[in-house]
């Protein structure tokens, strides 16, 4: 295990090379900041001093050395927009972000196990039909109009939490909400349909032929089968968490990595946006790995597999 | 206890694997026709259908029908309440915050939804899908590089490629498909891969191969078909994920932009006004969830349908579901 | 054959997602949300703006986002521009006069100290301008009033100050209005996110993503504030600022829109701002004079500012609204006529030019209130005239590349939506930029209107008053390069326990010491 896992992270390095470069060349694909950051009535020569100071007059690979360069020394250079390091500021947004993606990911992990294997038992069945039907429509209300719902009925009208910052854990419960109901929906929907045909294989008639319980059964047998394509998706969601929960921050005034993205990047600040994407690149490069770890232990067949290759 | 219960599975994990095979070629005649009548039999399936069938035909032809009366605006006409025929049926749904029209808009909007969360999650799906089968059918190199990519394609920002495109390209609904697709295909490799990995090591595949089939017929024709439920599954829900994220790069001011609409950013545009003209984004709103569920709840139908496994489930009056367990069992 | 007749999932298994999940409730709860909620109370005021300063640096304090903040709270000017009557008014300076074309002497107060305990003197009123204006720092405040003229300053005594211009600058007191006092302590080659001043509070403390907080300083010169501290939030959606001045979470909330029915907690104010679309006059089909002309006759200002703006804003019809020096009162606006706007195309097609062009239509998205339905109901009032009109709603950066040169030129012709700040108070800063023929904002102009505009800008007092006024009326009639639309209305919302009427500048620069509690 711990060859594989220090062969993963070696063949990590390089994609994420891949990431950052892509980052470096997308992003001054959109234009010089400098009209940003001046006056509207700056002079060519202010134009030309703010590009020169900013190193953007330098050809794109004599940038991207100069960038690399200073990570090898830990410098991630400054931000156009606050005079900041640019490392400092995400690592000072990015535990928000983490915090609030991983309090999501656990409950709706959780829940929909239940939710889940509940239908599964009765497929078609009114428990099947209800928890698919809400699941479903959970999953497709866009999360900025539940937000700005949310806030209206319980912070105006019932005034029983915060309308949104991050003082005190009632402000959670808004925030939670509204970025639980996706993964939750999906999940339900994909614990449910492997659940149903996990059931309906020869190998569980043949446990419950052999006398072993209801929950045994779907515990330990039907629920560790089913669990791989599960663990994918909650894999796959919680990237998703860690890299977008951009419009829940941006609603509820949460200082997590999300916003300070789409803020650098509608503000060109490159620097800052490079730092940001490194750090949830290499976050969701790590997840990526405890996803496939956990698939090894889950399904003893995977794992020789991949450990020889 | 695990490896036991993998023994004593292998046997019959074969001839249900071939089970697809033999039903194609008896069922091939009246498969339609069978299909169709099994739909007919499940209400919630079949109101679904008519439900996507409405909205495929609104998308369609509503745009041609409605004509200008999307595009006519009347200022002293604005935010008019729905439900009410008092104004002609245009505004029967009321209109928005220039006096056009909300049911023209719903309309014209459906066809721009539906042209971008279509041919993005199909483009996601079949590049998404084959990739990932192929990569986990072969293991090693090929895997392990596929996934390298899709772990570069996952933590790159999909906001920065939306700015990119906006600034580079015009904010075009082609290449809002082009961004909700590429940043999709991994969710699909993924899966795949996964499923494919899995079922490589498997008797049946293992028998395929003794027999000397090449790897892409054996993809074809054993793998495929057991991944594809769990992957038109997953895309019945990106679905509906690639008309939220429409919605939200439309929030984010990065998304399809005005005069084009979509309902994404009709919900968008209206929130604004939630609290003093709430149908112009509980609509569309509305709109998006409707079609997600139907999608949902006929995609679910459709994989039982046609799953040869589970397939009596619908054919069979509910009431004798449970009884029938045993003799199924007893079957093979 | 079990499985219907057991309950699917027995307590225990429940037990532990509730357990795990309080556990991660719990948690995360801690290292977050470590601030507690500000309670309401008489000594705190607590504000809600749009979005977090970038810095608070004194010399980016004209933009928006810092000087609300910074602004005569945390440092103070020398000379100050009263916002209602636009006249300048003392600070840290008590008087002021020319001593020559060129120089101007400015007699400081004394007796002022910085939040640091060091003396406020000439030294520092010197260090400031040198520092914002002569320096290599790229301060924004140099660029937006200053351009590239350095300026020669000597302090002559612990009180007086001398500033020497390149070229004669009638209005340089109000440009000086414009620099925040910092002691010479102030890093002098390198930006200070949380500067010291002479104002009513210091900076106390900045959570970074999170709030600021002011505290009002014992030292201060002046009268004591009312609110012994300020904190401020920010949330990027108007609703949101909105819901948190009803629930009772903050006490004014900057920037809302009409539709955020705030009732009777919102206040209105001139916010100085105009709205206008800029006409390209380089290009078919705008390079006509009547179909300007016909842009200007085809929009119903009075429909959208009722419409849209529940008749809050204003109609314009020119560029500065009242209280700006050059203001022409006596302008009136374009009238509403369709069949005017419409004959005026055809005449211009009669004539060869080209009308089927495209025109694009600008808008940067979410610039301000409603500016989506804006750009919409234009682009449908124009092409009822006639007009082949595209409307590209763009975002801030890639409109900014319209809007200063050099601009785009294979675009085609380019109606474009600028919102137009007034605050500077004096119609120079407008007519220099858009109208002279090589303004960083202006399309085109003529020698005969770039030399009125010269002539307005050396002038003083009412002879300066009475040229703006007649390149205001120049431009409406010889020019047209612009189609005003409104002068607009911002809307604060203030709890009702907190005292404060907002004026033409509360955008720009709050001032939490003109704010009391309310009973």
């Amino acid at each position: 295990m711990l060859i594989y896992l220090r062969k993963r992270i070696v063949s990590s390095a390089l994609p994420l090379v891949v990431v950052i470069v892509g980052v470096f060349a997308l992003a001054r694909m959109t234009g010089n900041p400098a009209s940003l950051y001046l006056p509207l009535n700056a002079t060519q020569q202010m134009r030309d001093d703010f590009t020169a100071r900013n190193g953007l007059d330098q050809p794109l690979l004599v940038q991207m050395a100069d960038y690399f360069g200073g990570v090898l020394r830990l410098d991630f250079g400054q931000s156009l927009r606050t005079g900041q390091d640019a490392a400092a500021m995400a690592l000072r947004a990015f535990p928000a972000t983490l915090q609030l993606a991983a309090t999501t990911m656990v409950l709706a992990v959780l829940l929909a196990l239940v939710v889940g294997c509940w239908a599964a038992l009765k497929p078609n069945g009114i428990a099947d039909r209800i928890s698919s039907f809400v699941s479903m429509a959970a999953a497709s209300i866009p999360d900025f109009w539940l937000a700005i719902v949310g806030i209206w009925v319980f912070a105006i009208t019932l005034g029983w939490l915060p309308t949104s910052g991050v003082s005190g854990a009632g402000a959670w419960v808004l925030p939670i909400a509204t970025l639980l109901l996706r993964p939750f929906g999906v999940l339900v929907q994909i614990v449910r349909g492997s659940m149903v045909s996990a059931l309906s294989e020869p190998y569980i008639k043949l446990a419950r032929s052999r006398g072993a319980g209801e929950l045994r059964v779907v515990t330990h047998h039907a629920l560790r089968n089913a669990a791989a394509p599960a663990l994918t998706v909650a894999g796959d969601l919680t990237v998703g968490l860690v890299n977008g929960a951009v419009v829940v921050e941006t609603i509820f005034g949460w200082p997590g990595i999300g916003k300070l993205m789409i803020d650098s990047i509608l503000q060109r600040d490159f620097a800052v946006l490079q730092a940001a994407v490194l750090l949830t690149a290499v976050a969701i490069f790590a997840l990526n790995i405890l996803i496939d770890m956990g698939y090894a232990l889950l399904d003893a067949r995977v794992r020789p597999v991949t450990v020889k290759a | 206890m695990k490896s036991s219960l993998t023994e004593g599975t292998a046997p019959e994990t074969l001839p249900a694997a071939l089970e697809p095979q033999n039903e194609k070629k008896d069922g091939k005649q009246d498969g339609k026709l069978s299909l169709f009548r099994l739909l007919l039999k499940d209400r919630f399936a079949t109101v679904s259908a008519l439900i996507l069938v409405f909205i495929g035909l609104t998308a369609l032809v509503g745009p041609a029908l409605m004509g200008d009366l999307a595009t006519k605006q009347n200022l002293l006409f604005a935010n008019k309440a729905p439900f009410t025929l008092a104004h002609g049926w245009e505004y029967f749904l009321g209109s928005d915050s220039l006096g056009r029209s909300m049911l023209a808009r719903l309309v014209v909007a459906s066809r721009t939804t539906l042209s971008v969360a279509l041919p993005a999650v199909a483009v996601a799906l079949v590049v998404g899908s084959l990739w990932g089968v192929w990569a986990g059918y072969h293991r090693g190199w090929r895997e392990n590089v596929s996934m390298r990519i899709a772990d570069v394609i996952m933590s790159f920002p999909s906001l920065l490629l939306a700015v990119v495109v906006l600034y580079v390209f015009s904010p075009s609904a082609a290449n809002i498909v082009l961004i909700l697709a590429l940043t999709r295909i991994p969710i699909y490799l993924r899966t795949a891969r996964a499923e494919s990995a899995e079922l490589q090591s498997r008797t049946f595949v293992d028998a395929a191969r003794t027999f000397g089939a090449k790897p892409n017929a054996i993809i074809a024709r054993h793998v495929i078909p057991v991944v594809l439920p769990t992957l038109l599954t997953l895309a019945t829900l990106e679905f509906c994920y690639v008309m939220l994220a429409e919605s939200s790069l439309s929030f984010l001011g990065i998304g399809i932009q005005p005069p084009d609409v979509s309902w994404g950013l009709m919900v968008s545009q209206g929130r604004q006004y939630l609290q003093t003209a709430w149908w112009l984004s509980i609509f569309p709103g509305v709109a998006i969830v409707v079609t997600t569920i139907a999608a949902n709840v006929l995609a679910a139908w459709l994989r039982i349908a046609t799953d040869p496994a589970q397939r009596w489930r619908l054919a069979l009056p509910r009431k004798r579901l449970i009884a029938r367990i045993p003799a199924k069992e007893a079957q093979p | 054959m079990t499985s219907s007749s057991k309950p699917p999932f027995p307590a225990a298994l429940l037990k532990w997602p509730a357990l795990a999940s309080v556990a991660v409730l719990g948690l995360s709860g801690c290292s977050v949300a470590n601030s507690d909620a500000g309670a309401a109370s008489s000594t705190t005021v607590r504000v809600v703006l749009g979005q977090e300063p970038p810095t608070l640096e004194a010399c980016e304090s004209n933009l928006t986002s810092t000087g609300v903040v910074v602004r005569s709270n945390v440092t103070e000017p020398l000379i100050e521009r009263n916002p209602t009557s636009g006249e300048l008014e003392p600070k840290l300076a008590t008087e002021w006069k020319a001593t020559t074309d060129t120089e101007w002497t400015l007699k400081l107060r004394e007796g002022v100290t910085f939040q640091d305990g060091t003396p406020f003197n000439a030294e520092a009123a010197a260090f400031t301008i040198e520092r914002a204006v002569n320096s290599k720092l790229g301060c924004n405040v140099e660029g937006y009033v200053f351009g590239d003229a350095d300026l020669a300053v000597k302090a002559v005594d612990a009180t007086t100050l001398t500033v020497t211009t390149p070229e004669p600058d009638p209005i340089l007191p109000l440009r000086l209005s414009f620099l925040e006092v910092v002691p010479t302590s102030t890093s002098a080659t390198e930006k200070v996110r949380e500067p010291i001043g002479t104002g009513p509070y210091k900076i106390e403390k900045w959570d970074a993503g999170q709030k600021i907080t002011l505290s009002s300083w014992d030292g201060y010169w002046g009268d004591k504030p009312a609110y012994a501290k300020a904190e401020y939030q920010w949330r990027s959606e108007s609703s949101v600022r909105a819901a948190m001045i009803t629930s009772g979470e903050a006490d004014v909330a900057m920037g809302l829109s009409p539709d955020d029915n705030i009732g009777d907690l919102g206040v209105d104010y001139p916010n100085n701002e105009t709205v206008a679309l800029r006409l390209d006059a380089n290009e078919a089909p705008l390079n006509d004079i009547r179909v300007r002309q016909a842009v200007n006759y085809a929009l119903d200002k009075e429909g959208i500012v009722n419409s849209l703006y529940q008749g809050k804003h204003q109609v314009a019809a020119q560029l500065v609204p009242e209280g700006i020096v050059g203001h022409n009162s006596a302008l009136k606006a374009w009238p509403f006529d369709l069949d005017k706007a419409k004959s005026l195309v055809a005449d211009a097609k009669a004539d060869g030019v080209d009308t089927s062009a495209q025109i694009s239509l600008v808008v940067r998205s979410a610039q301000f209130p409603k500016i989506t339905e804006l750009g919409q109901v234009l682009q449908e009032q124009l092409s009822q005239a006639g007009l082949n009109v595209k409307l590209k709603m763009l975002e801030t950066s890639q409109h900014l590349t319209y809007q200063v040169r050099p601009f785009p030129d294979d675009e085609g012709a380019v109606a474009l939506m600028t919102q137009h700040g007034n605050q500077a108070g004096d119609a120079a800063f407008t007519v220099d930029q858009y109208m002279l023929s090589t303004g960083a904002q202006s399309y085109f102009g003529t020698p005969e209107f770039d030399a009125m505009i010269k002539k307005a800008d050396a002038a003083s007092g009412d002879e300066r008053k009475k040229a703006f006024e007649d390149i205001f009326a120049y431009q409406n009639d010889k020019v047209v390069q612009f189609a005003h639309i409104s002068h607009q209305t911002g809307i604060i919302g203030k709890a009702k326990s907190v005292k404060y009427t907002p004026n033409s500048s509360s955008g720009d620069e709050l001032r939490v010491s003109e704010m009391t509690p309310a009973n």
